[in-house]
């Protein structure tokens, strides 16, 4: 399998980066770690005139935390999320959803700007930012805008961001004493994964410590994006967390879930496992929010 | 056996390990050729149509490409495995059968021309209404694959041993079993690749990842036309084969045909997407087995049916649809068997042979059968199987003889080995255990050819200068570890250290050898490299006892040293012969016993090149029945496992915990080697239990064609092995050895299956167990 041509940049500046983009408007595929571009390269899917890689960019590949935000470069890769105590503590979905992503050498070269600009419906790392909250910062040369990742996701590897546009950095809220956040898998096999269902869940309690504040549950796999479930937030917020309502929210979640038919699995199992990621992704989060 | 050999059965570091682990080993597509073109392949895009018309004039049109070629540029030829059914053409003539059917090559400059020129080639077909299911197939006025084979059966096997009706009259309890796999792909990690190089003299070399440079050679000579002795097939490395690459592959012919047409060498590989188009790995089987036994337990009579879903053609499957049967005749002892086999033309690439050939989903029904049973009559599985088991000289009902089986210490091995009476039964929800057996043959006794040739031939030629020996052998080193076998047969055989051994092979020059498959090399090739060995010994220490004046009886070689029995001999003038050829060396041997390099030197002056040589052919085996011919061997390696698996109720999801692991080898010869084999067969027969299916779309197109999305396990999935080697002697093997490439997996899946079946209290009849399964299977019987 041989890639198709195409000319390679490397800008060293963001503002290059910008008018490259702009000037080759949709015939330039933007490459980060490559773990589906190239791929979908070789395999002929993308057949893109200009590939602008983002390696040289300064500040790309960084972490930073301010004002109670985590700023996250969208060249940092899943190994460094997974591995990065401070995302561990402040953002633990995404370190869990990062570490069991593809295999140590899909996760040394998988980025987190690829991950959500690839749009899966099963993306590792898109279903925890997701219930994380997390926003996405996108720049062109006319301009920067802020998407919240729940509008950011249109379907099967599509999004808002416009071709002019680069995914500079991903936001969200650093996890703090009374948060917790929970990251639940399935597949067949223990790595090189893509989830037949994949649940993330975020609690955020008041300071009584059993009122929720905040919930949220990411669903993969079982719509065209990555989804939020309105019920199981619903179910969740303002109510003392217990057993029982983790079950319902659980329940609410089964049935925000879409899934269809196809060859990896049915919708009716789908939903099923729903029920039950949901279920231990909540306790996960419940469980590390008692914690702080 | 420790301190019986001095060689092997020790653990000797794998000649090929080092250039393995530092990417140094040569494989096919590491070879460079000067002025080499490569090559591509235009495959059908339908699963079934008329070729009305292929346009071949804008890809030749095309700069730098070199040759196009058609159906109408090479013989119509049929080739295939089995010459009963020589069912393929190198591309298609007026019809494609699957989505991947040959239909035209180009030679170019370099790939990417080569894959353009294929995009320039106009093809007008006209589709065809296809069939992709066994029961499509067999359906009454179904689309019919080959004209020759009506009604889509490319093969049926009838048979019958003892007295069915008469066994089944004696039975307190017969009890239905029905089972079914999915279609495997052979998951190697090299995909394969051939190049071919035609020189002036009319000479086509071939270098060609495969199993079985012998049968390549012969197909290519038969479909080519060049006289065999000017084919010459060379096996690089291999990254595994595991039965798909033992049959000459359309790479292999269509590059020879290029470079005969451009007179350049041609390189043709296949991508990993390709590999799933070829496929010849494992069949869909669907076993329906009827068994009888008394109220003790005693297995007495089966009836057996299968079909199986072959795909387009041929290829190994008139083998495997008899293997399907033959091998439930042991490691029981059951008087009655009938088998009714089908093997079934559907519009998918052709399966064909897949480590554990034909017999994996036979073994898996029926040793699920034998604990639902079990369960049944109260029994322990275990000790039920203890009282039918057969033993050292037993004979199947179907003829097949064991000359050795280890079948019960096996058993007995990992019945301790996994404190299975602590665990059985007592384990809490969602854990299991479980065990099963099973055998397998250790070489074909027969070639895929009528033929009385020998199945290989070795040849060990003496260093001139004494002291190493070169043994050459067509055997194909595959990633199994033959090379290091080999050699340290012949270092055993001849009495000298392995160091002393070097050895070249997977080349047709170097002599017959069926190849790599049906678990034959370390037996069939070690019978003859161990008789090569002998025939150096005997001409060396011949020559020396002539040399010092004494018997030829009195002499022995061990460890690179000549032994001399009774009264010391003076050898001093002998010795002192070879110094003196030696003048300003510094390695002159100057210990208190004559070593081989000196022995051989003395030979050499003696005689000139000394060269040993070994054949090696299994005597007449088997019953005469119609099929005989497979499932019959010299000797039968024997496995038996114990699984330990814990299930989650919710997910579904399965994780294999422990598997204990018992194989009766004979004797291993590198015991490292053996564990590998049992950890490679484990391996792979867990995917098959857990994870691998090969799906399709309704129009016949593979929809995982990737390591992406067809599963094999990785290291993660592995459980924790515990692996016991069993030696019980064959006495029909060299030194005692036979197999452990394909015995090992045959207990596995049906070892996991009746661990799960004991974790959820259901025997799920259908593989893979992907938690989707594993769920229903819990609904259902919820629901009783």
């Amino acid at each position: 399998m041989l890639l198709p041509r195409f000319e390679y940049h490397r800008p060293a500046r963001l503002d290059e980066a910008l008018a490259i983009l702009a000037q080759h408007q949709g015939q330039a595929a933007v490459l980060a770690g490559g773990t589906d571009l190239l791929v979908g390269m070789k395999h002929k899917l993308m057949k893109p005139a200009h590939v602008v890689g983002l390696e040289a960019l300064e500040g790309f590949g960084q972490i930073q935390e301010q004002e109670g935000m985590l700023l996250l470069g969208p060249m940092l890769t899943a190994s460094a999320l997974a591995g990065e105590p401070g995302v561990r503590a402040r953002a633990t979905a995404l370190a869990l959803g990062a570490g069991v992503l593809g295999s140590p050498q899909v996760r040394n070269r998988a980025t987190v700007g690829g991950n959500v600009c690839n749009a899966r419906p099963a993306a590792d790392m898109c279903v925890p930012l997701l219930a994380l909250g997390a926003t996405a910062l996108l720049q062109s040369a006319h301009g920067a805008r802020e998407v919240p990742l729940s509008e950011f996701f249109l379907g099967p590897g599509r999004t808002v961001r416009t071709p002019g546009e680069l995914l500079c950095g991903v936001k969200l809220p650093a996890g703090g004493p009374g948060v917790g956040s929970g990251y639940q898998k399935l597949g067949l096999r223990q790595a090189l994964e893509i989830a037949l269902v994949n649940v993330a869940a975020f609690v955020a309690l008041e300071d009584d410590g059993q009122t929720v504040k905040t919930a949220r549950v990411a669903l993969g796999a079982v719509a065209p994006t990555p989804i939020l479930s309105p019920g199981a937030e619903a179910a969740l917020t303002g109510q003392v967390i217990s057993e029982e309502l983790i079950r319902q929210a659980a329940q609410a979640a089964a049935a925000d879930a879409r899934p269809i038919d196809d060859h990896r699995g049915s919708a009716d199992f789908r939903r099923q496992e729903v029920l039950v990621l949901t279920r231990r992704a909540l306790q996960q989060a419940w469980q590390a929010a008692r914690q702080d | 056996m420790g301190g019986k050999y001095d060689v092997i059965g020790g653990r000797a570091r794998r000649v090929d390990a080092v250039d393995k682990a530092t990417g140094k080993a040569i494989y096919a597509e590491d070879l460079r050729f000067v002025g080499e073109l490569h090559g591509a392949l235009l495959q059908s895009p339908l699963p079934h149509a008329r070729v009305l018309n292929i346009d071949t004039s804008r890809a030749l049109k095309l700069p730098g490409v070199k040759a196009v070629i058609t159906h109408k540029d090479v013989p119509a030829t049929r080739y295939g495995v089995s010459p009963a059914r020589y069912d393929e053409t190198v591309f298609a003539i007026d019809r494609v059968r699957y989505v991947g059917d040959e239909v035209a090559a180009v030679a170019a400059v370099d790939l990417e021309t080569a894959l353009e020129a294929i995009e320039l080639i106009k093809v007008d077909y006209e589709p065809l209404p296809h069939v992709l299911t066994v029961d499509e197939a067999l359906a009454p006025g179904a689309p019919q694959l080959h004209d020759e084979y009506p009604g889509n059966l490319c093969a049926e096997v009838h048979q019958e041993f003892g007295d069915l009706a008469a066994g089944f009259a004696q039975c307190d309890l017969i009890h239905e079993h029905k089972f079914v796999n999915k279609r495997q792909d052979g998951g190697f990690i090299e995909p394969q690749h051939s190049i071919a190089v035609y020189d002036h003299t009319g000479q086509l070399t071939l270098y060609s990842s495969t199993q079985v440079p012998h049968y390549v050679q012969r197909t290519l000579s038969m479909v080519t036309g060049v006289p065999i002795g000017k084919v010459r097939v060379v096996k690089p490395y291999v990254g595994g084969g595991f039965g798909p690459k033992a049959e000459a592959n359309p790479l292999d012919l269509c590059a020879s045909f290029l470079a005969m047409r451009t007179g350049k060498p041609v390189r043709m590989g296949y991508t990993r997407a390709q590999v799933f188009l070829h496929s010849r790995a494992r069949h869909q089987f669907f076993h329906t087995m009827k068994t009888g036994f008394k109220k003790d337990g005693t297995i007495v009579a089966l009836a057996h049916q299968c079909h199986l879903e072959g795909g387009a053609y041929s290829s190994f499957g008139i083998a495997t649809v008899y293997y399907a049967g033959s091998l439930l005749g042991g490691p029981y002892r059951m008087k009655h068997m009938s088998y009714d086999g089908y093997r079934v033309y559907t519009n998918k690439p052709a399966c064909g042979a897949q480590r554990g050939h034909g017999c994996v989903a036979a073994r898996a029904c029926f040793e699920q059968q034998l604990d639902i049973v079990a369960k049944q009559l109260d029994l322990d599985p275990i000790e039920m199987r203890l009282k039918n088991i057969m033993e050292n000289g037993d004979v199947t009902c179907n003829h097949m003889s064991m000359s050795s089986l280890g079948m019960k210490e096996c058993i007995q091995a990992v019945q301790t080995g996994s404190d299975w009476q602590e665990k059985r039964g007592k384990l809490p929800p969602g854990r299991g255990i479980g065990m099963a057996s099973g055998f397998f043959v250790s070489g074909a006794g027969y070639p895929i050819y009528r033929s009385d040739t020998f199945h290989c031939t070795v040849t060990i030629k003496v260093q001139e200068d004494g002291g190493t020996v070169l043994v050459k052998t067509g055997a194909a080193e595959i990633g199994q570890g033959s090379d290091t076998t080999m050699a340290m047969i012949a270092a055993e055989a001849i009495g000298i250290p392995l160091e002393a051994v070097r050895l070249v092979s997977g080349d047709t020059d170097y002599g017959v050898d069926l190849g790599a498959y049906s678990s034959r090399t370390t037996l069939m090739t070690g019978h003859a490299t161990k008789e090569a060995g002998l025939a150096v010994k005997e001409t060396v220490l011949t020559a020396l006892a002539q040399e010092l004046g004494i018997e030829r009886q009195r002499l022995d070689l061990k460890k690179g040293l000549v032994q001399i029995s009774g009264e010391p001999v003076d050898f001093s003038a002998l010795r002192t012969k070879y110094i003196k050829e030696h003048r300003g060396w510094t390695d002159h041997p100057d210990g208190e016993q004559l070593t081989f390099t000196e022995a051989a030197r003395v030979a050499f002056l003696k005689h000139g090149t000394i060269v040993g040589t070994g054949k090696y052919k299994p005597p007449v085996l088997g019953g005469l029945h119609k099929g005989a011919a497979v499932g019959t061997s010299p000797a039968y390696g024997c496995s038996a496992q114990v699984a330990e698996v814990s299930v989650d109720l919710e997910t579904g999801q399965i994780k294999v915990e422990r598997i204990t692991d018992a194989h009766d080898c004979g004797q291993a010869i590198n015991l490292t080697s053996v564990e590998a084999q049992m950890e490679g067969s484990v391996s792979m027969g867990l995917g098959e239990t857990m994870f691998e299916e090969v799906k399709f779309d309704k129009d016949g197109r593979v929809l995982n064609p990737s390591l992406g999305e067809y599963h094999i396990p990785t290291v993660l999935d592995m459980p924790e092995m515990k692996c016991i080697v069993v030696e019980t002697g064959e006495p029909n093997g060299p030194f005692g050895a036979k197999e452990v490439g394909e015995g090992a997996i045959m207990p596995t899946i049906p070892a996991i299956l009746n661990a799960v079946h004991d974790a959820i209290g259901v025997a799920i009849d259908e593989l893979p167990l992907t938690p989707e399964r594993v769920l229903k299977a819990l609904a259902q019987a919820k629901q009783g």
